[in-house]
């Protein structure tokens, strides 16, 4: 029982019968930020608009971001208006883990929601360490780089009498965000000639400026209860700079601005009871306020177009365990009401409750694990239709199967088979200038099987290599596309996907008297087809913006605490529309960035210098279609902490 | 000598040039191969279909294509090929293509540009910036164009302008105020007549601007009906303009959200002052053949929520409305009808559809609807000129 209780208060990713693909604190400390980290992982495309403020979201498996979960110390990161968790949002400090699970992550005492996406991205805080005799931890750090990125911040770690820690952060970012990208396009005649255009821009109006704040306070480790409780407010002010297409004359292509203002409060509390159960409570509130400003470009001085939006959430979990023989049942119950305040013409505010009802067992013999859940999902939506309330019900059976098999210490296989539901948005549903209002949930099966092998375990050499073969069947998919801006999306049912995917890596470290030295390598193959309409040109086409091959190579090495870290990204050919013409295409790319640390122990505390410089290759590329990424640029860091 | 004789050369390759600009067969396009969508298509009476596809806001995509008729071969993205050094290509959503005196008008609305360009060989001759150009009208003169002017969804109302351009120089000589959210234009005797559609507004706009060609003055405003959108005139001078109806959502029983017309996407005749409505005549797109014919497809079951798109054929001399439901003909196989051209001389019907997801198509029909070919166009093909 007390392994239950360790494995949650190490970590809300501890103790999961499945491993997930993770990137350890050592590693964080080689990125300047969460999107970074999260590229590197097997079977995750990151959709990046480019720049300091451009939205950052995950696709795991061809399954689209609305599918991956983020957690934050196993609660749930939400946003019922979009459902888009923007990585640029969340700092790398105090941070002790980042975990990716694909499929499903089963561990005691997870809630219910944590049962409900198709991945999961976990962002696990470390508790606070204190040196012997110290109470008091300060870290003052500032980053420094291109765009004209400053990014000073402060933390005070503070142990209370009786074990109780505190962590406090400010954070505060400011960016002009210009960069210079090229626009080109040469054409290959029949006669061998070729002719087109190469022209250098400037990105414009994508300034940020944002600060970000954070409060923590975890219990001192006991065998029989902890709790944590954390406050996060993340505040900005962006400039939306819009695709780049041809426009006349000399007005920008784009003056919209956008504000934000989030803020969470939540708390988890786990409890021993008795001999045979423990307990976990999870509570969370949370708010949101998104201010868009939409200039008229050819009118200046003109007064924009302003739409607010509010969302409102709060988040009430139980889940308790205990184990009976082989067994271990966990029950969760999981409760949740969103609502949306926006200042639309004819907008319905809808609000929406959910209740997730979460059975899982897990059941344990010898070397084989194996784990079955099912999940209820209730999900009652209300809104304004023709001056009443209406209301509309999407309920969703969830059942998922998992199995590990641990042959010896060296081996182990894994399956899983998951069904999992994405319900329509209130941007999907509800948006009264675009979008369509009938829309069904997005229907995700998953089967996956997969093998861990460590080929070489000796004191000083470590090689292990994963593989995971997966089909994924992807219904009523809802292909969200950004239209005017970033902002404001089209929608539609693109219907049926199949997915037939595989992620392969491979890890190398060898370690020596002064350091150690070490690579991993990542590949990710998928072949997501467009099975929607049989007539249609866009019959069996690889889905936009997936690439069939994609993968990373990372080198790195350590000696006296000096650290370097290279970093190779490669995607391949993808397409806008799943009618793969040559019109569609966008060319593959590969970036290579690099990174050089440099730890200095001083007698009170620590000195730590980083640099990071990020596409050396000067590799001009475009992830999203119209949204060119910067070249080379850097970013440089310096840490003291005491 | 050798001076004259390079003389000679000179004019004897000048006169060579001359002359296969002169021959379509020779044409400089004649290079694009294209794709054979249309094999035994007769050239007849004209050389070229020109479509232009709209492409997707702000996805800088919008192509000119055309189909060929000598060869049946069907060439993608004309303007990029015979243009390639023209920075960002055609541009940003093209909403209006128009062929005067042989030259061919491309109006960029999301790029705010109407380019010019040799309808021969696809050739940019010039490129003008017009603010938010939706749709073009000529005389002899001048080009007229509509313009939302700088609005915004959801911005203060802004009044659109119809901006006058000088065949001679190419450059704007003229502006002139109109209703909110201008969309179709014609000229008709010494006026300039455009739709008024006020989309932007919570309310829609119901009036045609009649603009005096002389002083480039609004005469007059002449109310129709809510939401106008395609107008033409034709050659007595009647003004036909069609309405993009009016819509509510609503819910029903089970929950589904339905689109409920509560005006209908109509088609109306101004004579003057005198508003008549042609009923039952519904209009998704439409056009003013030189056959003395509008043919429009419209959704005839749209009132009671239903979903039968229909060819109208509207004799502007007077005389009976013929309606044919697609379902019952090869045109059924169009998804969505987004654009439509006919040829006056053997009476092919073209029909852009438009999906939404990928690349549009484009079909040509007989007049009795039996399929003759078919092309995979662009995003959204929505325009269509024959030259």
């Amino acid at each position: 029982m007390t392994d239950t209780l360790r494995a949650s208060v190490v970590s809300s990713t501890a103790g999961s019968l499945l491993v997930p693909q993770r990137i350890t604190s050592r590693e964080l400390k080689t990125v300047t930020g969460l999107s970074e980290a999260v590229r590197r992982f097997a079977g995750v495309q990151l959709r990046d608009y480019g720049g300091v403020g451009g939205l950052r979201t995950v696709n795991v498996r061809s399954l689209g971001s609305e599918h991956t979960g983020v957690f934050v110390d196993g609660i749930q990161v939400d946003n019922a208006q979009n459902m888009q968790v923007d990585l640029g949002r969340f700092g790398l400090e105090g941070l002790g883990s980042v975990s990716l699970f694909s499929g499903q992550k089963v561990s005691p005492l997870q809630s219910a929601k944590e049962y409900s996406s198709a991945s999961a991205l976990y962002l696990d805080s470390a508790d606070p360490v204190f040196r012997p005799g110290k109470k008091n931890n300060f870290i003052f750090g500032t980053g420094v780089g291109s765009f004209g990125t400053i990014s000073p911040r402060a933390i005070w770690e503070h142990e209370f009498k009786g074990g109780t820690a505190l962590r406090l952060t400010g954070e505060e970012v400011s960016s002009h965000g210009r960069y210079r990208f090229h626009v080109k396009d040469y054409r290959q005649y029949p006669d061998g000639s070729l002719a087109g255009y190469d022209t250098t821009m400037t990105r414009a109006n994508c300034d940020l400026s944002g600060i970000r704040t954070e409060a923590r306070l975890s219990s001192p480790r006991s065998s029989d209860s902890f709790w944590n409780i954390h406050a996060y407010f993340y505040g900005s002010g962006r400039g939306l700079p819009g695709p780049v297409y041809k426009k006349a004359g000399e007005y920008p292509l784009s003056s919209d601005r956008q504000t934000d203002r989030d803020a969470f409060l939540q708390g988890r509390y786990v409890r021993k009871i008795g001999e045979d159960w423990s307990l976990a409570l999870r509570a969370k509130l949370s708010f949101s306020h998104l201010e868009y400003s939409d200039f008229p470009e050819l009118v200046p001085g003109g007064s924009p177009a302003r739409y607010n939006y509010r969302n409102h959430s709060s988040y009430l979990s139980a889940a308790a365990s205990r184990l009976v023989w082989k067994f271990r049942i966990n029950l969760a119950q999981d409760l949740q009401y969103d609502y949306l305040d926006a200042d639309l013409r004819d907008f319905v505010y809808p609000g929406r409750l959910s209740s997730w009802s979460c059975l899982s067992t897990v059941f344990q013999t010898g070397s084989l694990d194996a784990s079955a859940n099912l999940l209820y999902l209730l999900e009652r939506d209300s809104f304004l239709s023709m001056g009443d309330r209406s209301s509309a019900k999407r309920d969703a059976l969830m059942p998922s199967l998992v199995v590990r098999w641990k042959p010896s210490g060296r081996l182990a296989f894994n399956g899983f088979a998951k069904r999992s539901f994405r319900m329509p948005t209130f941007n999907d549903l509800y948006y009264t200038t675009v979008g369509s209002k009938t829309l069904d949930p997005e229907d995700a099966v998953q089967l996956d099987l997969g093998a861990e092998w460590t080929a070489v375990e000796t004191g000083r050499n470590h090689l292990a290599m994963k593989a995971d073969f997966y089909r994924n069947l992807l219904r009523n998919k809802i292909i969200a596309v950004p239209t005017s801006n970033q902002f404001r999306w089209s929608m539609y049912n693109l219907g049926k996907v199949s997915v037939i995917g595989g992620d392969l890596s491979a890890e190398f470290v060898t370690r020596f008297q002064e350091g150690e030295a070490g690579a991993v390598a990542r590949y990710t193959l998928q072949s997501s087809r467009d099975r929607s309409d049989r007539e249609a040109l866009t019959w069996n086409g690889q889905i936009p913006y997936i690439p069939l091959h994609s993968g990373s190579l990372n080198l790195y090495g350590s000696v006296s605490g000096w650290r370097a870290d290279l970093t190779l990204f490669a995607t391949g050919e993808r397409f806008t529309t799943s009618a793969n013409l040559p019109a569609y295409r966008l060319a593959p790319w590969t970036t290579l960035d690099a990174a050089v640390s440099k730890d200095i122990s001083l007698k009170e505390g620590g000195l730590s210098i980083k640099a990071r410089l990020n596409n050396l290759l000067n590799e001009r590329y475009e992830i999203v279609d119209n949204y060119p990424m910067p070249g080379f640029n850097f970013m440089c860091g310096i840490t003291y902490s005491f | 000598m050798n001076k004259y004789a390079l003389l000679v050369f000179s004019m004897a390759i000048l006169a060579v040039s001359a002359g296969c600009t002169k021959d379509e067969t020779t044409s400089r396009d004649s290079g694009l191969a294209g794709v054979n969508v249309a094999v035994g298509e007769k050239k007849g009476a004209f050389s070229k279909l020109f479509v232009l596809n709209e492409g997707n806001y702000q996805k800088n995509n919008s192509t000119l294509d055309f189909l060929r008729f000598s060869d049946g071969n069907y060439v993608s993205d004309a303007f990029g090929s015979m243009n390639p050094a023209v920075v960002q290509g055609l541009g940003d959503t093209g909403n209006d293509l128009a062929l005067n005196d042989g030259k061919l008008w491309v109006v960029m609305n999301g790029s705010g540009y109407v380019h010019v360009l040799d309808a021969r060989d696809e050739t940019l001759l010039s490129s003008i910036a017009v603010p938010d150009p939706r749709y073009i009208a000529f005389d002899g003169s001048h080009a007229y164009v509509s313009s939302y002017a700088g609005a915004i969804y959801g911005g203060d109302e802004t009044k659109g302008k119809v901006y006058r351009i000088s065949l001679d120089t190419y450059k704007i000589d003229g502006e002139v105020e109109v209703g909110c959210q201008p969309e179709g234009i014609a000229v008709s005797g010494n006026s300039v007549y455009v739709a008024n559609s006020g989309g932007y507004n919570y309310v829609h706009e119901n009036t045609v601007s009649v603009i005096d060609r002389t002083t480039f003055k609004v005469t007059s405003t002449v109310e129709v009906v809510s939401n106008l959108h395609f107008l033409v005139a034709d050659s007595k001078g009647t003004i036909w303009v069609s309405s993009y109806g009016e819509s509510a959502w609503t819910q029903d029983a089970d929950g589904n959200w339905i689109q409920n017309m509560s005006e209908p996407m109509g088609l109306y005749k101004v004579a003057g002052s005198t508003v008549s409505s042609m009923n039952n005549v519904h209009v998704s797109c439409m056009t003013l053949c030189d056959d003395g014919n509008i043919y429009a497809i419209g959704n005839a079951a749209e009132m009671d929520g239903g979903f039968n798109n229909t060819l109208y054929k509207v004799p502007v001399g007077g005389g009976s409305v013929t309606a044919v439901a697609l379902s019952a003909t090869d045109a059924a196989k169009v998804g969505n009808p987004y654009g439509i051209c006919v040829n006056p001389k053997n009476g092919d019907i073209y029909i852009g559809d438009a999906d939404y997801t990928g690349p549009g198509k484009v079909w040509c029909f007989t007049k009795d609807l039996k399929t003759k070919w078919s092309a995979v166009a662009g995003m959204l093909p929505a325009h269509m000129v024959l030259y």
